[in-house]
Formats: structure tokens, sequence, C-alpha cells
């Protein structure tokens, strides 16, 4: 809209300035059929992978259960897979801050890393904190518990010794269950409303506003694109905004080697998602990718759309090189980290400059300020 | 003197306009004024352009803003930085603290708006002493506190943001004084001050311009050197000052940082270079002699840096506005967006349109302004967004841009 406004005014100044008596502004809207694309998206990719990782969270709080009732290294090793488990599940729908997850913050309540551990240590012992407060998002989440599984001592003897430790061991077990019951109860709220109400709302808003079904979808991919594979997982470890590496930026910081995994997993997903692949199998439907094929976009005598898969695949080959540690990686050799980062970037001109022109969708977010 | 100089920039404004639409040449006497590719003037070889006052100023005011998070500052130790006296140890900079310079002499201290005004100019030095004061009194000892509404404290931005740090109010009064002295320091400095005719044309400023007389012992004439200490406000933390765009928004925390900020929006790309080219051109003019190109130039710098001020304070109370409608309200960002929007609202008040040699918003009207944010028991706890929008409304309205295309950087 702003866009439009911004050009009549462009325009009228032309009109102005050439003195001209004639315009000749028109309209751009094509005949993509967006709503069998948002059907696709819904139906056989979002609300799958949410109910996949819903059950994976079903898992993991099982698994939390076990290991509060019977602490073991055993029950230990079990919780630690059922978590790595929904972690990555969890990398095919963090990228839809849309609905019911953007109202409740989603995301945030759930996967921001670093954690503090400091301010972890004090809830614990102070027993007084409140999770549902923005301030708290640190200290909660998949980057929590991979401080208390993996972080909290040094060895699985050691960390088990915590949780049973005489006078402290009842905070943390405490602790750990409030955590993931948090993030379990999160999660039944985003995914019952998907499938109770939103998804229909979702595919009904097929316009091309900026508040459309499609307008938001798209910003939500690029933004997590951007800002949470891009800067997150890689950026901001290799020291691209810092000046030099910090390798407790990782994700799976504590676990240590799984870092590369979760990029991949997160990577795999956001490709999907543009080439409208279903959650379940190998079928593809009306996705970003049809829509530009439809309407013919090129780029330097060749399809955005094999341009876009071909960045996405050079990312994952240069990331294949990669430690499965990412800490290990920026401490080693951060070049190879960088590198990542620019195959990474490369696409963020394909996907937001030439693709948002090409469907005539407007970026919705901004750099933070910074300051 | 006001109105001729606003038939001038009408002339001007027409003339441009005649020669785009019509297709004979009226023969209006064309002004030969030319820019050089650079802000580089010298004479006998040496360079005239001199600004190291600005630059002094400029490196104060932001280690005087770096105190409001050391929390084992005093009162009188900001106070002391705030209010400078030559060669006392206020400073880690053994330069500034030799300096003669100070910041707060030269708070709302402008000959067009102040030199009859000591009434408000006192006002205002004082609000600036109580940003101070407050946050050492009120907000320190409750550095560890999570903030309240009616309680002073931290709150910590979504995924695990920075922590800010508000008074009883939501207001963080580290922006309150930084914002704001953009407008009560850089920008009243620079519009009110030196670009004004009162001092350009002081004295026998035009006779010696006229005639090449140099200021005692300098290679400059002293309009010049006024001229560049208004530039100076500007671009003089610049890696480049002669040539500040490239890095423009990188040089300080103030004024030239927000150009840069309005620069990179697309619905204002342009104002920069439209800024920095209205000083090099009325420099020159300056030298070439040509009162009239001088003058309009400086109503340009008056009316893009007034832009600027207004943009950035739409900006920010849309971005709090959009904050507040979120399903889950991150406060500390909201409070952080509305105390940079405090800033920029009291800055309003340094403003200048060209049109009328007067601020867009008078103090009184600014007041008012704030009260509206601030006004409700528990202050930006309280603010609605509709309040919100009827601010940027009432702000947009006596400018030029509208408060969609400010309220967003893209």
């Amino acid at each position: 809209m702003r866009k439009y406004l911004f050009l009549s005014a462009f325009v009228l100044t032309l009109f102005v300035v050439a003195c001209s008596s004639s315009d000749d502004e028109g309209g751009t809207v094509d005949n993509f059929d967006r709503e069998a694309m948002l059907e696709n998206i819904a139906d056989n990719i979002i609300v799958p992978a949410y109910q996949n990782f819903s059950s994976d969270m079903t898992a993991l709080k099982t698994a939390t259960s076990d290991f509060v009732t019977t602490t073991n290294e055993a029950n230990l090793v079990s919780l630690r897979e059922a978590w790595l488990t929904a972690y990555t599940s969890w990398q095919s729908v963090s990228m839809y801050e849309i609905g019911m997850a953007e109202a409740i913050s989603f995301r945030n309540f759930m996967n921001v890393y670093p954690v503090n551990t400091a301010n972890i240590e004090s809830n614990i012992s102070s027993g007084s904190y409140d999770l549902s407060s923005i301030s708290q998002q640190d200290e909660q989440g998949f980057g929590a518990l991979d401080y208390l599984i993996n972080g909290v001592s040094d060895s699985d003897t050691n960390i088990v010794g915590v949780f049973t430790d005489a006078t402290a061991g009842a905070d943390y077990k405490e602790y750990l269950t409030n955590l993931v019951n948090r993030m379990d109860a999160l999660t039944s709220q985003v995914v019952t409303d998907w499938t109770a109400n939103y998804r229909d709302t979702f595919v009904n808003n097929s316009g091309s506003s900026a508040t459309s079904s499609v307008d938001r979808i798209v910003n939500d991919f690029i933004f997590h694109y951007e800002k949470h594979l891009r800067a997150g997982k890689v950026g901001i470890p290799a020291g691209v905004f810092s000046g030099s590496p910090l390798e407790d930026r990782v994700e799976g910081f504590y676990k240590g080697d799984i870092s590369k995994m979760l990029f991949n997993a997160n990577l795999d997903a956001l490709q999907d998602f543009f080439n409208g692949e279903h959650f379940t199998s190998s079928t593809t439907g009306q996705s970003l990718k049809t829509y530009l094929d439809f309407l013919n976009t090129i780029k330097d005598g060749e399809d955005l759309s094999t341009l876009i898969n071909n960045q996405f695949n050079v990312a994952r080959t240069t990331a294949a090189n990669l430690n499965d540690d990412f800490s290990e990686q920026v401490r080693t050799n951060n070049s190879l980290m960088l590198n990542t980062y620019d195959e990474l970037q490369k696409n963020v001109v394909l996907i937001k400059v030439d693709m948002l022109q090409a469907i005539s969708v407007n970026v919705d977010f901004v750099d933070a300020d910074g300051d | 003197m006001k109105i001729k100089n606003i038939a001038k920039v009408i002339g001007i404004t027409g003339a441009v306009f005649l020669v785009s639409c019509s297709s004979d040449d009226d023969n209006t006497p064309v002004v030969q004024v030319e820019a050089p590719a650079t802000y580089v003037f010298e004479r006998d070889g040496e360079s005239t352009v001199s600004f190291s006052g600005q630059t002094t100023r400029i490196a104060m005011a932001e280690a005087i803003i770096g105190q409001f998070k050391n929390t084992a500052t005093t009162e009188a130790i900001v106070d002391a930085m705030f209010d400078h006296q030559e060669n006392a140890d206020d400073f880690e900079d053994a330069t500034l603290n030799a300096s003669d310079k100070s910041v707060r002499n030269k708070t709302a201290a402008s000959r067009d708006y102040f030199s009859s005004n000591a009434t408000d100019a006192a006002e205002i030095k004082a609000d600036f002493d109580s940003w101070i004061k407050g946050q050492i009194d009120e907000v320190f000892p409750n550095w560890a506190v999570m903030a309240t509404e009616g309680n002073a404290g931290f709150l910590q931005e979504a995924g695990g943001g920075s922590e800010r740090y508000v008074n009883a109010k939501g207001l963080e009064y580290d922006q309150a004084f930084t914002k704001s002295l953009i407008g009560a320091l850089m920008t009243d400095q620079a519009l009110n001050n030196y670009l004004g005719t009162a001092v350009l044309d002081e004295a026998d400023n035009i006779a010696n311009n006229d005639n090449g007389v140099v200021a005692d012992g300098q290679v400059y004439t002293t309009m010049e050197h006024k001229w560049d200490e208004a530039y100076g406000y500007l671009y003089g933390a610049s890696a480049d000052p002669a040539n500040p765009n490239p890095t423009i928004g990188d040089a300080d925390s103030f004024l030239n940082k927000y150009i840069g900020r309005v620069e990179g929006d697309p619905d204002f790309a342009g104002i920069a270079a439209e800024i920095y080219d209205a000083f090099k051109l009325g420099r020159a003019a300056i030298v070439a002699k040509n009162y009239t190109v001088r003058d309009a130039q400086a109503a340009i710098v008056k009316e893009k840096v007034s832009e600027i001020i207004g943009i950035r304070a739409v900006y920010y109370l849309q971005q709090g506005k959009n904050g507040l409608e979120a399903g889950t309200v991150d406060y500390a960002s909201v409070f952080h967006d509305l105390s940079e929007g405090f800033g920029f609202i009291y800055s309003l008040q340094f403003t200048q349109n060209p049109a009328t040699n007067q601020p867009y918003f008078s103090k009184t009207e600014v007041e008012v302004l704030l009260n509206q944010l601030m006004g409700a028991t528990n202050g930006l706890w309280d603010v609605t967004p509709a309040t919100l929008d009827t601010l940027s409304d009432t702000i947009a309205a006596k400018f030029s841009f509208t408060v969609a295309q400010a309220g967003s950087t893209n």
C-alpha cells in the first residue's frame, strides 16, 4: 500500500516536472491462485509439522517425568534423546510466527539462546520467577533445557548428582519440570488454534494486502531465514556483527555437537517451504516456487526459483564442511563459517528483493535500531 | 529581514520551476556559485574549515551519556561533566579536560531563540539536570529490581534482549537526555545560531567577508567559520568530515546518527545528500560573497534537519504503538521506543521552519505533547495506541511527510 502511495507521489512528481498531460499508471494483480498455495502450506506443511512437533514435546514431557521420578544416568540419556528429537522437530515449525504463535510470542519463549545461566541458577535457588514474563525468555526453552541436562555439570554422573543433591536437587527437578510443562502447554495452545480455527482464517485471507496471509507468511519466512538461520545460527557465532567470533552463541552450546544438525534441519525446512514440499512426503504442491514459475520470473536469463534453490543447495554444501559443533568451528577455522554465512546471505538478496518484487509483497519488518 | 528571506527562497524555487516547465529562456539572472565535490575550502593553499569546538562537544556529550549506565557514578560527577570548566578533571580524555568548551553552556543557547529568552533557556537546562539527577536518585537504587507500574527498575527486552532502566513512569532518562540533546545542543546551535543571519552577518562580518579580511590570527573569515561551526554539529565526529555521507549515521549518538537512520528509510532516501549539498553550496556561496544563495541553502538545512527530528519523533511513537498492539507486549522495547520518542518530541522546540523562522512546535506546544505522552498516573505504562496515533498525526501535520512514511523504515 505504502509502496503505491510512494509510487503515485513519484509519478505525480514526474508529471509536474515533465508538464505532461497523460497518466497511464496501472495495477499489477496477477492470476496466481494464492488460496491454493495457502491451502498447501497449511494442510500439508504447517499443520503436520506442528502435530509432529507436538507429539515430540509430549515424549519430552514423559522423558522429563521419568527422569524426575527415577533420577539416574540411563534416564538422563533418554531425556537428552527426547530433548534432541523435539529440538530437531522444532526447526520445522520455528519460522511460522503467525496466528497464535505470534500472539503468545512462541519462538521467544521456546528457543532463545544463549541463555542467562546466572539467572537460571538464581531462579532455581530462589524458587521465585514468572516464566510468562518477557524478561525471563533467556531463562527457559530449549536453550535452558540444554543447560540443565548438558551444562549444569561436567559429566553425566555429576549432572545426575545435581538433580539428586539433598539440598538443591528438588529445586532443579522442579525447574526442569516447569520449563518442559510450559513449553508443552504453549505448543498445545498453538497447535490447537491451528486445527480448531486458524487454518481457515489463514487460507481464506488470500488477498494481497499487507495483512493478507501470503504477505505475512512470506515475511515470516524471510524474517526467520535472515534473523534466525543466517544470523542466529551462523553469523552471530562467526562474529559477522561483532567483529570477532562468539563461540558461546551457538545453538545447543552445552550439548556441543548438535549445532550443525539443527542448522541443517532448519535449512531443509525453509527450502521445503519454498518448494511447497509436504511435511510427510516428497510430494510438492503450490508454493513460492510455483508462484514464481507461474509468473515466469527470470533473473540473469535463469528462472528465479532455480536460482533460489541452487543457492539453498550451495549453502548446504558449504555447511557440509563445517564441524558438527559450530563452537569448535569458529575456534579452529572461522573462515569456513564466514563462507557459509556469505552463501546464506546471497539468498537474502534473491528472496527478499527479487522474489518479493515478483510477487508484489512488501517487507514488513526492519532491522532493530541497535541502541 | 524575515520577509525578505522568504521572498528569496520563493524566488529561487519559482525560477527552478520555470526553468523546468517553460520552453523558452526568460533570462532569469542565474547565480553562478559552484559547490566543490567535498567540503574542502582553502585560502592560499591552507584549509579554512574549522569546527574543532563542535567535535569536542560531541565527544563530551558521548562521555556524559555513557554515565547513565555507570551505577558507580555520582550526581556531582555527571553534573561536572555536563557543565565542564577548563582544566577540570572531568573526563578520561585529557584533551577534553583541557578544553574550555562545555555542553551545558551551549544547551538551549542559540542567538535566534534564547538570546532574549533566558527564562526558557534556564528551564530547559534544568530539565537536563533533572534527568541526570533522576537517573542517579531514582533509577540507580533500583538497578536490580524489575520495574512495575509506578516503580523504577529494569525491564528486559524479548528474546533475551537488552535491559532497559526506567523511572516509575516507564521513562528511560538516558534516552530522554540523549535525544533531547540532539535538539537542545546540535540542532539549536546549528539551525538557530550559526545558520541565522544574526550570527552570520553580525557586526562587520559581511564587509570582512566581502574584502577577504580574516579573523584575528586565523585563515578563515568569521562568516566562513560560523557556517563551519553549524556543519560541525552534524559531521564533526565523522571519519571523513569533508566527505561524511559514506559513513553517515556512524559518527555519533546524536544528529549524525539520525540523519543516517532517516536516510536508510526509502521514503526519505536522499535527505542526507540534500543536507550535505546545501552545506557545501552555502559555504561556497560565502566564498563567492553571494548571500542570497547562502541563505537559500541555510533554509534547506533548517527544513531538512527539522524534518529529521519530526520523522524520528513519529517513528518512535509508531514503533511504540505497534509494540503495545502486539499479542505479547514487550514493555522494555515499547518504553525504549517511547523514551526515544520523548526526546525527539522535546527536540521539536529547537527546530526551525524557514518559512516562519519559528520552531515547528513551540516550547509550550511541546509541553502539551509530552503531557499527553507522560501525563497519565503511571506515565508510559498507561499510554494508549490511540494517544500515540494522535500525537503522531499532530506532529506529521506540521511537516511534509505522512505518519505512514515516518512510521516505518521501509
